[in-house]
């Protein structure tokens, strides 16, 4: 059966100890001064006086159901993987335009400053295949992130949607579809930027067929025997295409 | 259960172990990899197959339970042991950033000797050979002149400190102190003196925690910190009072911007309340109640508000709705309560307001020690006839405790040469030139130090003085003794490492290095025993205990957690909970806790508090990971006096006190209370071998002055007030 990974977030019990953001770089040895996960802060209000709190808010990749970040990508290099449900990277077919970076409302990818590729979270694939929990989620003292498929009803995550209420974090006018769930009330909420894409790109992912994308993937490649491979590697790669073209 | 392999496919891993090492290799220069399919590119390179390893954590104190991922002989990943009850399952940002630690280049590689001037930096390598002949002879030529307690030990607080220790106590000195006196034995002298035991919080089960002087969100303290946020979750109220806005504070459901120091005006005014409505149960259970209530007669609320700025009708709402949660409701004891000169009798003040909530011993109240179970395996310690009567600073503070002593005292003692002198230090992982206020009086204390040795993984600012430096290995090539921990009501447990890499260059584990130089100094016999052989004496009677600790990483014992008392006498003089201490009558101290105004910092002037953060390891933070989220400590200062100053966020600032000066980077925080800045401890080193905190922020020992607590001798951290200006 095909999976649908997701996070679910309590919020109200992060510490903004760091743990998660340690624990995803060592796990994915990070370059230092980039990050794949953050914890944002709503700031106190000090005039509410003894009442003064604040709240810290834990994120990373949203594994967006409508992926802006794969709506961007020129070369099919971002992908929306259908048996998971994530939003994956072949680095393979990536030709390091940037699109996808500038298209991501929550700053959740960056361009790798050694592989010239764009990085961001993957829910931990290699330990998800050995049986673990994704670093930041096995690590969190409070055990604020919960991950999980939600097409397991016996999931802990999937449970938690059906029975508490959640909030996603989301932006306008484009609806991203987010596959983190916050358990209400979460802040801050309006921090989101703008889904930027590319006006030239814009035209192509909108109007040119499937197969024309993916030649400008290769062109951009510069490598014709790379896509032959891929083909043969990746023999999903094309519904996917199709599916994306849906919903642009 | 090093042998342990994880279940995983082999091309699976490829994968990963490819892409880590396509990022180390990518430093040198621009890879291929991006070209090239994934699948591909794995199959080029071999990989070792993952295996886990049970360790535990050694960043700070509280021994988290973890598993090890290694490939290929490298420490990739440290994870939670979930079967770690005292941890909860979790591994904070700074046990994940161990792996910096380990294998930073900043490690000391092998036996060093000081060339030049003390702290001038200048080194020969020499061999461990000669190393030990020369440590061996130098200490032996001190304890001829100037008997065996002419040498201190600083043996720190790691599992092979007891080794540390015992060759102290072998060799013959009593002068022996740890990190502790800078740290907790304030709290430590309170809770004995009342309790007749050190507290253990059960958090879990507590519905009302007033939590001063403590900020167990940032400062880790498992399961405590874990347990907080479970208990809130549970409906626990938590009432926090701090000059400083922290994580604990924005977390909790009251929080009172507390002018520093006056914590137990506003104690004496709860207890008011309590006794006053009659709120308290058992007045018979306790010695001195009535003396008590006459004692705190004059401290009402308003008499405290005009002392800390709480408001009198909300110390009355506070006293009434603790009063109803209790007994399963709690003043939380703390840690770090080395602030004031008083700061025993301010601890006084918070155990009798838990006397008054009647929780010692009960579920959601003040637990005392469990039984773990694991033995302190017995050696001789001999006598020398010439050594001295008592330790060094003996009696210098009215309730010092006699195996800890105090570092400050201590030091004091080397300079005067009074009661007699010290000429040798031998320190084991203590970075006191780091830690203890007045950094420039340890340098002078050094001058009558004739050798100095120091043992550590890193060169601290404490081994930068050093005459002789050993390179210590580091807690994941290390095999352990077994480590017994208290941990509340979640568990009282022991674990114990092996080794999960061979020691890097040419470090060492401790206990070789004092099996080797009682060799040289003829005393081998003592330490003629193995890890192995240790640790089965220490786990004589329990059963199975090594196997398990081999299985799981944690040994349990199933120990009695509530009522070990059980209606048997307490340990205190009087066999019940002091509220009068008789003995502090005799010592000429305030048998019940009398009120002291603190100096206030006048115009301009300000007081320095100092603390620590999730993500740093006090005086340890050279690690890559851990200072990109805090690169450097800054002078937190209010906005109001800020502006009136001329100063601004970001500013270079100089700050100034009667014992000494630094700067760093001013942060504008309007959580703070306007006459108090603070400062993170551990940065600002003067030692260039830690590389990433070199220089960088201020050091809070070259500023804080050098008071203590006349009591317990605990050092008083934040008497220090201070001037701020702008560097220009």
């Amino acid at each position: 059966m095909k999976k649908k990974y997701a996070m679910v977030v309590d919020s109200s019990v992060c510490i903004d100890c760091k743990a998660c953001m340690a624990s995803c770089k060592v796990q994915h040895d990070l370059p230092r001064g980039y990050w794949r996960n953050w914890i944002k802060e709503k700031r106190a209000d000090f005039s509410m006086g003894k009442y003064a709190y604040a709240h810290f808010q834990p994120g990373n990749c949203m594994h967006c159901d409508n992926p802006t970040c794969v709506h961007a990508c020129p070369s099919g290099a971002t992908y929306k993987d259908d048996d998971t449900g994530m939003v994956r990277i072949n680095e393979g077919l990536c030709i390091g335009c940037g699109n996808c970076i500038v298209a991501c409302p929550y700053s959740a990818r960056y361009r790798h400053p050694v592989r010239r590729v764009p990085d961001k979270c993957d829910f931990c694939q290699d330990r998800l295949a050995m049986g673990l929990q994704p670093a930041c989620v096995d690590t969190c003292p409070t055990k604020a992130r919960i991950f999980g498929d939600l097409n397991d009803p016996e999931s802990e995550a999937a449970n938690l949607l059906g029975t508490r209420e959640t909030v996603k974090i989301t932006t306008e006018p484009e609806d991203t579809r987010p596959n983190m769930y916050y358990l209400a009330a979460t802040e801050p909420m309006d921090w989101p930027g703008e889904v930027k894409y590319p006006a030239a790109h814009r035209a192509m992912t909108g109007f040119v067929n499937p197969l024309f994308k993916i030649a400008v993937g290769l062109s951009g490649l510069g490598v014709a025997a790379m896509f032959i491979k891929q083909l043969l590697t990746s023999p999903d790669s094309s519904g996917q295409e199709e599916k994306k073209q849906e919903e642009a | 259960m090093q042998e342990g392999k994880t279940p995983i496919s082999r091309r699976r891993f490829l994968k990963t172990s490819l892409a880590a090492a396509a990022i180390g290799a990518g430093l040198q220069g621009p890879l291929v990899r991006t070209l090239v399919p994934e699948a591909e590119a794995a199959g080029s390179r071999p990989a070792g197959e993952v295996t886990s390893h049970f360790t535990a954590c050694d960043m700070c104190f509280n021994r988290c339970s973890m598993i090890a991922l290694k490939q290929n002989g490298v420490i990739k990943k440290l994870d939670p042991n979930p079967k770690c009850l005292k941890s909860r399952g979790m591994i904070c940002a700074r046990g994940n950033a161990a792996v910096k630690h380990i294998y930073s280049p900043d490690r000391l590689k092998y036996p060093l000797r000081r060339t030049g001037r003390r702290g001038e930096g200048k080194w020969e390598r020499i061999s461990w050979e000669e190393a030990l002949d020369y440590t061996a002879e130098q200490l032996l030529e001190i304890a001829e002149k100037h008997t065996r307690c002419g040498v201190m030990f600083t043996p720190g607080v790691d599992s092979q400190s007891r080794f540390v220790q015992q060759f102290a106590d072998v060799f013959g000195s009593y002068n022996i102190t740890n990190h502790e006196s800078l740290c907790l034995l304030s709290r430590n002298r309170a809770y004995l003196d009342t309790f007749g035991e050190m507290p253990y919080p059960d958090v879990l089960h507590s519905r009302y925690i007033i939590i001063v002087g403590a900020n167990p969100l940032e400062a880790f303290i498992t399961p405590d910190t874990i347990d907080l946020i479970e208990a809130r979750k549970q409906g626990c109220k938590i009432v926090v009072l701090d000059p400083r806005f922290t994580k604990t504070a924005a977390l909790a459901h009251e929080w009172y911007k507390i002018k520093p120091g006056t914590d137990m005006a506003f104690f004496l005014a709860l207890c008011h309340e309590i006794v006053k409505g009659e709120r308290y149960c058992c007045p018979e259970k306790t010695f001195g109640y009535e003396q008590f209530v006459e004692h705190v007669a004059k401290y009402p609320p308003e008499w405290a508000e005009k002392e800390c700025g709480i408001p009198a009708e909300d110390i009355r709402r506070i006293a009434e709705e603790i009063t109803e949660a209790a007994p399963r409701a709690m003043v939380y004891p703390g840690r770090r309560t080395s602030d004031y000169e008083d700061s025993t009798q301010i601890r006084r003040a918070m155990a009798i307001t838990n006397v008054l909530l009647d929780n010692w011993d009960r579920p959601g109240g003040l637990l005392a020690a469990r039984e773990v179970g694991v033995k302190s395996p017995y050696y001789d310690i001999p006598w020398y006839d010439d050594n001295p009567f008592d330790r060094v600073e003996a009696g210098k503070a009215t309730g010092l405790f006699d195996a800890i002593g105090s570092f400050q005292l201590m030091r004091e003692s080397v300079i005067s040469e009074e009661p007699y002198p010290i000429r040798g230090w031998f320190s084991f992982k203590t970075n006191f030139m780091q830690t203890a206020p007045n950094r420039q009086k340890t340098i002078r204390m050094l001058e009558n130090i004739d050798f100095f040795v120091n043992i550590d993984i890193f060169m601290s600012d404490t081994a930068w003085f050093a005459d002789v430096v050993l390179p210590g290995n580091s807690f994941l090539e290390r095999k352990d003794p077994v480590h017994p921990l208290q941990g509340s009501s979640a568990c009282a447990c022991a674990f114990m490492r092996e080794p999960v890499v061979e020691d890097m260059f040419e470090s060492r584990p401790p206990l070789w290095i004092v099996q080797e130089l009682s060799k040289r100094m003829g005393f081998g016999h003592s330490f003629d025993f193995t890890i192995d052989e240790y640790r089965e004496k220490q786990v004589e009677g329990l059963d199975g205990a090594l196997e398990i600790l081999r299985k799981d990483g944690i040994y349990f014992n199933p120990s009695k957690v509530y009522g070990i008392y059980a209606g048997s006498p307490l340990k205190t003089l009087s066999g019940v909970k002091e509220i009068y201490n008789q003995r502090y009558e005799r010592s000429g101290d305030d048998p019940m806790p009398v009120y002291r105004r603190p100096d206030n910092p006048g115009k301009d002037k300000f007081r320095l508090v100092v603390g620590r953060t999730a993500i740093f390891t006090q005086s340890r933070t050279n690690n890559e990971l851990l200072t990109e989220f805090m690169d450097e400590n800054t002078l937190h200062m209010h906005p109001e006096p800020a502006s009136r100053l001329g100063l601004g966020h970001g500013d270079l600032v100089e700050v100034e006190s009667e014992t000494g000066k630094d700067r760093l980077r001013l942060e504008i925080d309007e959580g703070i209370e306007s006459q108090t800045v603070y400062m993170a401890t551990g940065f600002g080193s003067l030692s260039p071998q830690m590389s990433l905190i070199y220089k960088k922020g201020a050091s809070i020992a070259e500023i804080l002055k050098d008071t203590h607590d006349k009591i317990s001798g605990n050092a008083a951290m934040h008497e220090t007030l201070v001037s701020v200006r702008k560097v220009s």
